[in-house]
């Protein structure tokens, strides 16, 4: 949609500008790239405070690293599935499969320890499950010109229903060196404030390390907005840059993550079930418009993504909290997309 | 035929123009799906009259086939104006909801007037929720997809307000008629879509409106200087898809009565889309086809009876679907086509499909 912001740079106002420049620089032309995460940063601060003014014992804050701790730890698979709906969404496209794809990864590991497979077998498989999936949507848009939204909706169906050719029911993994990972991690502080580090967790931020080098400090990362820009990536060809062969990078990476999400989840419930992630990539889009990623491609940043998916869990855990039953969360995760998108809109208008 | 092959063409030509006709992978995958599953079921294509009513095999695919083609025609509709209407999986259990929530409290639900009512308030669910995202796109300019998954995320909550997480069940005889019943032997859903479908068949094609929906969906900007009301016609058409969506749901939900609104219409909204490109509508907005959906509804249909047919689990229905719409996408894709016709590099992307298809 909006040309020449390819690449986000310094902050704005880094450069020597006059007194009066400056200070427009503040208030006007404040760099209007940032303010939809911005939004998401405030919302994000609002429900904190919320919470802590509402949900504070004299014995524990409700904002705390224990909270931190849980949002990733319940929602680390979430997060690197939204990360790999950045690309995508950043080139224009979308990504419809990762749900299933999140259930098959789940599901054909539980499945392959059964048979006896070593623990780094399964879950290089695991992943290249995903990689597979990604690759065969890619494929699918860029030399048979089939809209995103199809070849992954072709693919969500293939995903779903080898998943349930390989089991329809609930397969329990018990493999020691699984459930070793599964248990790991690091305790920091004492009692009511105990909170946690574990794999899930690092991986996930691992993911979102190497998501923003990827995305921000590469020529890959250049290519991915200048496709998301429009004009059908004419204008990237020109700049010697490859739009094709990103193009089908972006659906192999966000399939990766999908796959990496899978033995996420599996890590999660120590288990593979052919219905979970119905719905998951409805959620991982959300994580990513409420991040500040407009849907059009070209704008957003991964590191609005993870505070996206922060927003998303926290709605969880406030409406849990409250004590409302928990249909009221997809209540309230529309209202919360309506106010972003409604804001976004705003935002799209103000700068033509 | 050979009067439309003109003059000093070759005879491929003809041959070539056939195979290009959007319609022509869904009906010929149709066909065939039909004819295997009568080889296998001999009873398959049988239709028989019993008390005045039509049974038999076939007459259950039509029956299955209403819910999915009243969705894809508002679908097709909102994909001819370049949008998408993601909510209409729950916009069905958001009407049904209605639906059965006011007949459960009613006094009499088996009088005429309160299923009449009844009727009437689910559907105007439905309007509401297709102003809703009629609003958020023609009045606000936001992007369709995200505009209709808010709906999406947030309407099955809504229905289980609505049912106060419960699962309604109510017994209405006449309410109930409308998903299992029968018209002059036809069944019900039958009459409701085939009505329906000649209803929007005549708005459409023989009103300007097609047109309009057609040149909004190439080129917004451009048929608006031309006068074309953009925005009111796409919100009309936002409109359209909710009712049709909130009849879909109580047609579907009517046979067993009872408002379960975390499945009703569960995905439906991906079939409704499968159903539309099947038809040979692209997504892209533009040129439409209501025809074709009735083609893509009845594929649909005889994909998910073909699997029960050739006793395979039905849970490998989504295998099959994929297979389907990857082979037909792909066979239906013009940069397949304008390769296979530039000599050079034919085995490579001759294999390609079938590649993928597999």
């Amino acid at each position: 949609m909006s040309t020449g912001q390819l690449v986000p740079t310094a902050p704005p106002g880094a450069s020597p500008r006059t007194p009066v420049a400056r200070a427009r620089g503040l208030v006007g032309s404040f760099d209007r790239r940032f303010l939809p995460v911005l939004g998401t940063l405030l919302t994000l601060a609002l429900m904190l405070g919320v919470g802590q003014s509402r949900y504070s014992t004299d014995r524990a804050d409700f904002v705390s690293m224990k909270l931190l701790s849980n949002l990733l730890v319940d929602n680390s698979y979430l997060l690197v599935l939204a990360i790999g709906m950045t690309f995508v969404i950043l080139t224009g496209g979308i990504d419809l499969s990762v749900g299933a794809v999140v259930a098959l990864v789940g599901l054909v590991s539980a499945k392959l320890f059964t048979a006896g497979l070593p623990l780094p077998a399964v879950l290089v498989v695991g992943v290249l499950i995903g990689t597979t999936c990604g690759l065969l949507i890619g494929v699918m848009v860029q030399a048979f010109d089939i809209q995103p939204f199809i070849a992954s909706l072709a693919v969500m169906f293939l995903a779903r229903g080898l998943a349930n050719v390989v089991s329809t029911n609930s397969l329990a993994i018990d493999d020691p060196g699984f459930s070793a990972l599964a248990a790991w991690s690091l305790k920091f502080g004492e009692g009511r404030g105990l909170w946690r580090i574990n794999a899930s967790m690092l991986i996930a931020l691992g993911v979102l390390l190497v998501a923003v080098y990827v995305l921000h400090y590469t020529r890959f990362g250049r290519t991915v907005y200048g496709i998301g820009a429009g004009d059908r990536g004419a204008a990237v060809t020109l700049m010697g840059l490859r739009p094709a062969r990103t193009r089908v990078w972006v659906y192999v990476i966000s399939g990766t993550c999908a796959g990496i999400a899978g033995i996420l989840f599996a890590l999660y419930t120590k288990s593979g079930f052919n219905l979970t992630g119905i719905g998951m990539e409805l959620d991982a889009i959300a994580a990513v418009v409420i991040g500040g990623t407009l849907l059009s491609g070209g704008v957003g940043f991964v590191l609005g993504t993870g505070a996206g998916v922060l927003v998303y869990g926290l709605i969880q855990v406030l409406i849990a909290r409250e004590g409302l039953d928990s249909w009221w969360t997809r209540v309230f995760i529309g209202g919360v997309l309506l106010a972003f998108v409604v804001l976004q809109r705003l935002i799209t208008v103000r700068r033509r | 035929m050979s009067t439309t092959t003109t003059p000093g063409r070759r005879p491929g030509a003809l041959l070539r123009e056939v195979t290009q006709h959007g319609l022509v992978w869904p009906a010929l995958a149709l066909v065939l799906l039909l004819l295997a599953c009568g080889a296998k079921s001999p009873g398959f294509l049988d239709v028989a009259l019993r008390d005045g009513h039509l049974y038999g095999q076939l007459v259950d695919l039509f029956r299955n086939s209403a819910t999915p083609l009243l969705l894809a025609l508002g679908m097709c509709l909102v994909i001819a104006t370049g949008g998408i209407d993601l909510s209409v999986g729950a916009v069905m259990a958001m009407s049904l909801a209605v639906s059965l929530t006011y007949l459960d409290g009613a006094a009499d639900p088996s009088s005429p007037l309160t299923v009449a009512t009844a009727l009437v308030l689910g559907l105007g669910l439905g309007v509401l929720a297709g102003a809703f995202n009629g609003v958020m796109v023609a009045g606000l300019g936001i992007q369709p997809f995200i505009a209709t998954m808010i709906l999406m995320v947030a309407g099955r909550g809504i229905a289980m307000l609505i049912t106060e997480g419960q699962i309604t069940t109510v017994t209405s005889p006449p309410f109930k008629s409308l998903g299992s019943g029968f018209v002059l032997g036809i069944p019900t859903p039958v009459v409701i879509a085939a009505a329906v479908f000649v209803l929007v068949v005549l708005a459409v094609r023989r009103t300007a409106l097609g047109m309009f929906l057609e040149a909004i969906g190439t080129n917004g900007e451009a048929s608006r200087l031309a006068g074309v009301k953009a925005s009111s016609t796409t919100w009309t058409v936002y409109v359209i898809a909710g009712v049709l969506a909130g009849l879909a749901g109580i047609v579907y939900g009517a046979p067993t009565m009872a408002a379960d609104a975390n499945n009703i219409g569960l995905l439906k909204e991906l079939d409704a889309i499968m159903v539309v490109v099947l038809g040979g509508t692209r997504l892209d907005g533009g040129r439409f086809h209501l025809g074709g959906l009735v083609v893509g509804a009845l594929l649909l249909s005889a994909l998910e009876r073909a699997v029960i047919i050739f006793e395979l689990p039905s849970q490998t229905t989504p295998l099959f679907k994929a297979v389907v719409l990857i082979a037909v996408c792909v066979a239906a894709s013009p940069s397949l086509r304008s390769r296979l016709r530039t000599p050079r590099p034919p085995a490579r992307s001759a294999a390609r499909p079938a590649e993928v298809a597999a």
